[in-house]
């Protein structure tokens, strides 16, 4: 296991340099902000990081959570965790004061679940889910439901989960047959069962308290007839004591990774008793959970770059101590071996995991600055539109291509790579989840190519574009990034151009193969917004190597720079090939014939 | 009860030190509190919280210092004095003095430091500080127990412990079992921000010993391979242990 899991050099070059989070203090809500709360913050996260979750990822993988009397017994360092966040008042740093919270911009707590995700994937879900269950009785419930069950979220003592998924409702939320009948008494009746649903009754909590989406009886069909309740493992007796709802765990699933955190399979209303508490107005849930999607994803993103990040210090670290072969150049069989970094073909490697990782948190905390200005309302429209549309991308793009970073850190170590004695094996089991939850890739490219992409009139994705050139705009003054910059611009064209030709097909084919090679789009699309932020990135790289930086900074700009020309040289180009592939398929695959599969 | 801890602030120990022009060079290398002393400001807000009173951090250093004390104000200690020293290389003796010369005058009734600094590693300061104060002295603690006017101390020693009693104001320092310290929290974080540290110059004070060199240790030697067939190089390692590590073998 490497020393090093993330960079806190490169976590200050994003932060203070590259998105200037000093900023953000300018504004009213983050005023009593400064570098110096935003290095606290990160510095304590950090350390949590290095002393309490990283000696710890090995260990959850291989004592995984295990069904006991009716929930999953997890690690207990999970309860642990779980009051240290909730303590720490870092389930709900980004609320207001008002609300209990330190008003922290998102960008920094993005930056913590960063450091976490990084140093143990397993155990920052458990936090991190506990703030999206908060968030939507934050912004959508009643007072009295706020009253009830924040306090106690937020300071870690109970769990929040996320209850969407069904066993005939996936990806289709809209045929979910879970029920709620009112009662007229304050509560719903909930029936139905839930699965997947992760830490959905563990024993690191005292309560669990979901945020379920079921159909009230008579509601319309299709995603307009969902409605959000809060459904508690112990609900509210009418003298104020606890007492069991009737919901019930059955078991978990046996995964392939991302062991730490348990999916559970949830049995509501077997006696016929389970109460659910409305959430805002009915039929309105989807609409709630979408609005809070947008965080959720942003997140997903960020643990990927986590688990491919704490892959490529492990490969990094091999790599520069593992004696294998010689130069092609050293003929002499009695000369020493020489480190596997000296093979162009592990730099290759190795700068692809890392153009992955540090492209894929630059599009994280690009997006993360614009939730937080428009929060405080600067050109809220414009950011919000540019959240929803690069929000599939920063969820996907990090996801696919960081299974493929942790598969190059894998190829790094050779044999010991695919063994247990290195983590690289479950860091690659563990980053396999994140193109299939919240939303699998599939869907996030509908949602992008169908729906983000001619959303307003195309208005979001106007503005991405706006924002790419003006980047290309400052970088082609660079004499060094002018070919990069170059690049880009034609990779913009190219995807004006399939874009064009895409839409073309949907109103001449239909839908049908129009969204046949969404999946490619996205991935085209991914890696122009990862090209942008590289040059972005390679902007203030080269104006910082203007002035006479230290000798660690400067070999640190001079990687960035590397890099970059590395992610433009290499990866970039796939995005030509994409746009071809797009505009040739011909519907090759929306119009195939599925008996051609059978062989008999 | 008011308890003044000494803090230092030292080179984070994941830092990767670089020696440049024979100093070491802080370019980019991230500051942490001493990790002992960290449980000393621990020791002291847990006494805080059972008992009342206050906590004064005190850290004599360099600009940076500042961000050792607002370390401990945002775990939950009240107050901060930064005493400026700016030579680096000030010796133990003179950062007792300067560091003494304060805490004569806070006049706390305990005083806590961690048992030695992970940076230098010289244990000395806070043996000194009791001495220019003429104040009891009780070393590498695992556990304090406070009475009426005075603490009970239990101490490692050599295969066993040692329980011994000092009237306060005491200087008590801290081995790291003494106690696990928290993590600031958000709140400490904000809070910290607005509590105050007080500024002041340290004491003119000689250092009666001088730094003459910084070296990093050696790099590790390469290890020796012995190639052959058995008896062979069995033979081989003998020899290399016998004659070149020059192993004593006890007849
Ligand atoms: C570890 C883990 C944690 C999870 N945590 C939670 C949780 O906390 N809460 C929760 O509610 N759920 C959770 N889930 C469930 C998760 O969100 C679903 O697995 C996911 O949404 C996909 O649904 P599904 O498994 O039914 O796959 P399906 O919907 O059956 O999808 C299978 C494949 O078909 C594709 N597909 C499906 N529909 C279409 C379509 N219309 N067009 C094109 N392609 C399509 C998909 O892209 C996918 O590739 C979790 C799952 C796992 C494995
Ligand atoms: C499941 C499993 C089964 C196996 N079964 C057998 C078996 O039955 N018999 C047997 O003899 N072995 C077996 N092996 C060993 C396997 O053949 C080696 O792991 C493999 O040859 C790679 O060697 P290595 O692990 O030492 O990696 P390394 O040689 O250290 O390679 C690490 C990385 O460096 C790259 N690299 C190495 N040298 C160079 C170079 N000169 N130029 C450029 N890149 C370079 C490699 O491509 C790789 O990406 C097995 C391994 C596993 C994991």
């Amino acid at each position: 296991m490497a020393e090093q899991f993330a960079s806190k050099r490169n976590i200050r070059f994003m932060l203070y340099e590259v998105f200037n989070a000093e900023e953000l203090t300018q504004y009213e809500f983050y005023q009593d902000h400064s570098r110096e709360t935003f290095d606290m913050i990160i510095d304590t996260i950090w350390k949590m990081g290095v002393d309490f979750l990283y000696p710890l990822y090995q260990e959850l993988d291989k004592n995984p959570p295990q069904f006991v009397d009716g929930q999953a017994k997890v690690h207990p360092a999970t309860r642990q965790f779980m009051r240290m966040c909730g303590e720490g008042g870092w389930i709900n740093a980004n609320w207001s004061y008002e609300d209990g919270g330190q008003q922290v911009p998102l960008l920094i707590t993005f930056v913590n679940s960063l450091i976490m995700a990084a140093a143990n994937c397993g155990l920052s879900g458990f936090p991190a889910l506990t703030t999206g269950a908060a968030n939507l009785i934050l912004n959508f419930g009643s007072q009295e439901l706020k009253d009830l069950y924040l306090e106690k979220m937020v300071s870690g003592e109970w769990q929040g989960t996320m209850a969407l998924t069904e066993p005939d409702a996936g990806s289709s939320l809209a045929d979910i047959k879970t029920t709620a009948v009112d009662t007229g008494e304050g509560y719903y009746k909930i029936k139905g069962q839930k699965i997947f649903i992760s830490a959905g009754d563990t024993d690191a909590t005292d309560n669990t308290i979901h945020l379920m989406l079921a159909k009230i009886e008579g509601a319309p069909p299709g995603v307009r007839g969902i409605s959000l309740f809060v459904v508690p493992k112990y609900r509210y007796a009418k003298d104020g004591s606890l007492e069991r709802n009737d919901i019930w765990c059955t078991g978990i699933e046996h995964k392939m990774g991302f062991k730490g955190s348990p999916i559970c399979t949830l049995v509501m209303g077997e006696n016929n008793d389970c109460h659910g508490y409305l959430v805002g107005e009915p039929h309105m849930g989807l609409s709630y959970m979408f609005q809070m999607m947008n965080e959720a994803r942003i997140g997903v993103g960020i643990a990927a770059v986590g688990k491919a990040t704490a892959a490529y210090y492990d490969a990094l670290e091999y790599t520069k101590q593992r004696l294998q072969g010689r130069k092609p150049s050293q003929k002499d069989p009695t000369t020493p071996q020489v480190p596997l970094i000296e093979h162009a073909d592990i730099r290759r490697m190795l700068l692809f995991q890392r153009a992955v990782c540090e492209g894929g948190l630059s599009l994280a905390l690009q997006l993360s600055k614009y939730v937080d200005l428009a929060k405080v309302g600067v050109e809220p429209e414009k950011h919000e539109l540019l959240v929803d549309f690069l929000v599939p991308i920063v969820k996907t793009f990090p996801s696919e291509y960081g299974i493929l970073s942790t598969s190059a850190a894998m190829q790094c170590l050779g044999g010991y790579g695919y063994c247990q004695d290195f983590p690289v094996e479950q860091h690659f089991r563990d980053i396999r989840i994140d193109p299939i939850h919240e939303g699998t890739s599939g869907i996030q490219a509908q949602d992008l190519l169908g729906r983000k992409a001619t959303m307003k009139n195309g208005a979001a994705y106007r503005l991405f574009m706006e924002e790419v050139k003006r980047t290309i705009a400052e970088a082609v003054e660079i004499p060094e990034l002018k070919p990069q910059a170059e690049a880009l611009a034609k990779g913009l064209e190219v995807m004006d151009d399939v874009t064009a030709y895409l839409l073309n097909v949907r109103k001449e084919k239909g839908p049908e193969e129009f969204l046949a090679d969404a999946n490619l789009y996205l991935e085209m699309t991914g890696l122009l917004a990862i090209g942008w932020q590289w040059l972005l990135q390679g902007i203030v790289a080269y104006r910082a190597l203007q002035n006479q930086p230290s000798e660690g900074d400067t070999k640190f700009y001079r990687g960035k720079l590397v890099t970059m020309k590395y992610f433009f040289t290499y990866e970039l180009p796939k995005a030509n090939t994409l746009a071809h592939v797009m505009k040739t398929s011909q519907g090759l695959t929306a119009n195939m014939d599925i008996s051609l599969f059978d062989e008999e | 009860m008011k308890i003044a801890v000494c803090v230092k602030q030292t080179f984070d120990t994941e830092a990767k030190i670089v020696l440049k022009d024979g100093k070491i060079s802080g370019d980019g290398i991230n500051l942490i509190i001493n990790p002992y002393d960290e449980v000393a400001v621990e020791e002291a807000i847990r006494i805080k919280e059972k008992q009342g009173g206050e906590v004064v951090v005190v850290c004599a250093g360099g600009d940076r210092a500042t961000e050792a004390i607002r370390q401990a104000l945002a775990m939950g200690a009240d107050r901060g004095v930064h005493i400026k020293v700016n030579d680096p290389d000030v010796d133990e003796y003179a950062r007792a003095v300067m560091l003494a010369e304060v805490l004569k005058e806070q006049g706390a009734d305990l005083i806590l430091c961690g048992h030695v600094a992970a940076d230098d590693g010289s244990s000395q300061v806070p043996t000194r500080v009791a001495e220019i104060l003429g104040l009891p002295h009780a070393n590498v603690v695992t556990k304090l127990e406070l009475g009426d006017g005075k603490a009970v101390c239990t101490r490692e020693v050599d295969g066993g412990m040692e329980v011994m009693e000092v009237a306060l104001p005491a200087v008590i320092t801290c081995q790291v079992s003494l106690n696990e310290p928290r993590y600031p929290s958000m709140k400490g974080i904000m809070q910290a921000k607005k509590k105050p540290i007080a500024n002041v110059d340290a004491v003119a004070v000689e250092s009666k010993a001088k730094i003459i060199e910084l070296a990093l240790p050696a790099a590790k030697q390469a290890g020796k391979k012995i190639e052959g067939e058995p008896e062979d190089t069995g033979k081989q390692l003998a020899e290399w242990l016998l004659n070149e590590v020059k192993v004593e073998v006890k007849q």
